[in-house]
C-alpha cells in the first residue's frame, strides 16, 4: 500500500521597517555585512506586511517560489544562502495528527514551496525585500522547527537582504554591524518594543516618480567605491549618532529623535550625491515635503515631525503624537492635494482615523483647507503625491494559524 | 572717470565655507575658470570729483546703498592704497592724501540677468575694485587687488584674472595671503567650449552667505571635505589643467560639484540647489560620457540649478548642444535666437537654424526612452574660457556722464 502523502505548511506575516540611522555600504558583498550599525522602526503589519506560506512535502520535486502570484527563480545567491542556512538548522518534526514524521537528516532531501504576497505595491519603493526575506526565513524556521531565536534568524535573513534582519522584531530595532569575518555577530536586536513609544504616528507619502531608481545594491557599492565622504560617515559620524539615537528612543526624547533622523536621512542622500556617478533618490517633491516639515518644525518651539527617505522619493514622516499627525495631514493635503478625479478613500489609506480627526471627509474638505501659516505663498501641487499611508510603529513577525489565510493549497502545495 | 570690464568665473573646485566671516577667508582653496566677458561681464564706470558730496552707486540703473560692510571694506582698502594722480590735459592733480576727502560715483551694469544665478557679485566686486584701483592709481598687482575684492565677495577675487585661477586660502589671520593667482591664461586650453543651461526655477534660493555659514555650523562632512578631500583635489586639478588632461579634469570637476551639493544636503536645514532638471542634465551627460572612451563633457553647478557644461572641444560641444536641444527643447512659442545666445557658431556647426531643425533632432542613442522636457531650460549660453579685467578706453561705453558724473 502506498504511503499516504502529506503536506506540512506554515503561514507567517512579517512587517517592513524604515531605517532612522541608515545602512548604506557593505564591507562584505556575499555575507552582506555593513560598514556601520543601523537603527529602524518597524511599521504596523496591519497596513504594510508580507505574508508567506511555506510548505514541505515528499511530492515536491524542486524548490519553487511564487511572489505576488508570479513564479520566480530561487537560483540567485541570496535565496540559496537563506535556504542553505535554514536547512542546516532544521530539526526533527513530528505531527501525529497528520502522520508526519521528519527526521533531522530528511530535510536535505525534501523540497519546499513558497508563496509570498505583499499587501503594498513592490514598485512603490516601500522596502518589500526586507519584509519578504524576513518572512521567508521566519516561516521556514517555524516549518523546520529550528531552535534559533529571532536574533539568530536575523543573521540568516540578513544574507537575503541586509535590511531584512531588522524585520525580525517589532518596535525599534538595531542591526549591529558586527566584527567577525563570518558575519555570525552581524545581527538585529530589539531596542524597545512597539508599545514603548506608541504615541508616534507615521505618515508615508508615496511620491509619483518618473524614473526607475538605481538599485540599493548597485548604488551602495558605487558609494563605497567612489564616495570620499562615506568612510568618514561610517567611522566618525554614525557611531556617535547610534548612541544618541538609542538614548533618544529610550527616553522618548522626540526633539533629539527628530534632529538625528532628519540629519541621518540627509547625510545618506548626501553620500549618494557624492558617488560616481551621482545617485539622486529624492526629487523636487521630496524636497518640497522636507521644506514643509522644516518650516513647521522651525515655527514651533520643538520639532513636531521627523522625516526620513530611503532609496527612493517616498517620504516617511514620523509625527510626535496624534495631534501633530492630524495637523501634519492637513498641511500635507493642502500642499499635495489629489488630482481632481481622485477618490479620497484611495488617496489616504491605512489608519483612516487620522483623517477623521482632521475633520476631512471628502474632497470638498480637502479643497477648503487653509494654507499653513508658516509657509509664505504656499502652493498646492496637485498630483505630486500618488497617495498617503497612515500607520504607526508595529509588532514583529507572527505565525498565522487561520488556514484560510494560507497562500498555498493544503493538499497540492500549489498557489491557491 | 575710468571704465572697466570684468568677467565672471565658475569654480571647478568649490569654495563653500568661511573660517572668518568678516575678512571672508575660506576653509579651503578653490579653482575656477574665467568666462569670456564678450558673453557675460560686468561693466563699471567709477568717477571722482570735488563736486560729489557722497559716495553713490547705481547697479543696473538703480541706485543702491554702499553702507553695507562689504562695500565699505572694499572702498576703505582701495582708498588706503590710492596714490598721486596727475592728468595735465584735464588739469587734474590729486595728491595721495586728497583721496580720503574725495567721494566717488559708481555705475555698474551686468550684461546677464542677476536673477539667473550667474555669479553677478563675483564679477561686480572684481570690477569695482579693479576700476577704483585704476582711478586711484594704486600700484598693487591683480593678486593684491584680489585680496581686496575678496572682502566684497569671496569668489570675486578669482575674477581678477583670465583663464584658470586659484584662490589660495592662505594662513594669515589678517587675510593678507588669501588671494587669487593665475594658473594658466585663457589661451592655454582654448579648445574648451562652455555651454550654460539657465534652468527655470520655481523658488528663491538660499543665499550663499547664509548657506555656507549653516554648512560650517552643522555639516559633519564639511570639515572632512575641507581638510582631507579638497587639498588633494586641488593638486590634481592643477596638474590636469596644466597638462590639458580632459579626462581627469572632467572627473574632478563633476566630483567636486557633486560633493559641494552633498555638503549642502548634509546641512541643517538641508539646502537643495539642484532640482529635477539639473539632475536630468547630469544624467544626460553621465550617460554620454560613459558611452564614449573618454569623458566628453564636465558639468558643474553653483548655488543654483543652472548647469555649466564644459565640453572637451568644438566637436564635443556641437554634439552636446544637439543632445541638450533634444532633451530640453524650447516652448513652442519660443524664438531660437533667444533660446541659444552667446556664441551662436556652435548652433550653426550643429546644423540647427530654426525650430524645425530642433524638432527634427534625433534622440541620443545612449539614453533609453529619451524624453523631451519642454520649457525646463529657460535658455542656453554658449561661451568659452576668457580673459581677465580690462579698461575700456572708448568713452561712449562709460556708464556715467563725463560732466555730471551721474548715470547716463
Amino acid at each position: 500500500m502506498a504511503e499516504k502523502t502529506w503536506v506540512r505548511m506554515v503561514t507567517a506575516q512579517t512587517p517592513t521597517n524604515i531605517a532612522v540611522i541608515k545602512y548604506w555600504g557593505k564591507r562584505d558583498e556575499t555575507l552582506i555585512l555593513p560598514v556601520n550599525d543601523s537603527i529602524s522602526v518597524t511599521l504596523d503589519p496591519a497596513h504594510l506586511c508580507t505574508i508567506t506560506t511555506v510548505a514541505v512535502s515528499p511530492i515536491f520535486d524542486q524548490d519553487r517560489m511564487w511572489l505576488n502570484g508570479k513564479e520566480i527563480s530561487l537560483s540567485g545567491g541570496r535565496y540559496q544562502n537563506c535556504l542553505r542556512e535554514i536547512r542546516a538548522r532544521a530539526c526533527e518534526v513530528e505531527d501525529k495528527e497528520k502522520g508526519i514524521k521528519i527526521a533531522k537528516n530528511d530535510w536535505e532531501k525534501l523540497h519546499v514551496h513558497v508563496a509570498s504576497y505583499n499587501n503594498f505595491p513592490t514598485a512603490a519603493g516601500l522596502a518589500s525585500s526586507a519584509a519578504g526575506f524576513a518572512c521567508l526565513v521566519f516561516a521556514l524556521a517555524k516549518l523546520m522547527k529550528a531552535k534559533e531565536d529571532n536574533s539568530e534568524l536575523s543573521a540568516i535573513a540578513r544574507q537575503g537582504s541586509g535590511s531584512a534582519c531588522r524585520s525580525l522584531f517589532g518596535g525599534f530595532v538595531k542591526w549591529i554591524m558586527g566584527k567577525a569575518a563570518d558575519g555570525s555577530d552581524s545581527l538585529a536586536v530589539q531596542l524597545v518594543d512597539e508599545k514603548h513609544w506608541d504615541e508616534l504616528v507615521i505618515i508615508i507619502a508615496v511620491v509619483s516618480s518618473r524614473q526607475k531608481e538605481t538599485s540599493s545594491t548597485t548604488g551602495m557599492r558605487d558609494s563605497v567605491e567612489t564616495s570620499l565622504l562615506l568612510r568618514h560617515r561610517a567611522k566618525e559620524v554614525v557611531p556617535k549618532r547610534i548612541k544618541q539615537m538609542e538614548e533618544a528612543i529610550k527616553n522618548r526624547d522626540f526633539g533629539s529623535f527628530a534632529q538625528l533622523t532628519c540629519a541621518d536621512s540627509n547625510q545618506f542622500h548626501a553620500v549618494c550625491l557624492d558617488t560616481c556617478p551621482p545617485i539622486f533618490y529624492m526629487n523636487d517633491t521630496s524636497h518640497r515635503i522636507i521644506s514643509c516639515v522644516e518650516k513647521w518644525n522651525c515655527s514651533e518651539g520643538m520639532p513636531q515631525v521627523a522625516y526620513t527617505f530611503d532609496a527612493g522619493p517616498n517620504a516617511v514622516l514620523i509625527a510626535h503624537n496624534r495631534k501633530a499627525a492630524t495637523q501634519l495631514i492637513q498641511k500635507l493635503l493642502f500642499c499635495f492635494p489629489p488630482s481632481s478625479d481622485a477618490d479620497l478613500n484611495s488617496y489616504v489609506i491605512g489608519d483612516k482615523s487620522i483623517l477623521k480627526d482632521a475633520g476631512i471627509e471628502d474632497i470638498k474638505d480637502v479643497e477648503a483647507l487653509p494654507p499653513p501659516p508658516e509657509i509664505k505663498d504656499a502652493q498646492r501641487c496637485k498630483g505630486d503625491v500618488s497617495y498617503f499611508i497612515c500607520t504607526k510603529p508595529g509588532r514583529g513577525p507572527d505565525l498565522l494559524s487561520d488556514e484560510s489565510l494560507a497562500l498555498l493549497h493544503p493538499e497540492t502545495g500549489l498557489p491557491k
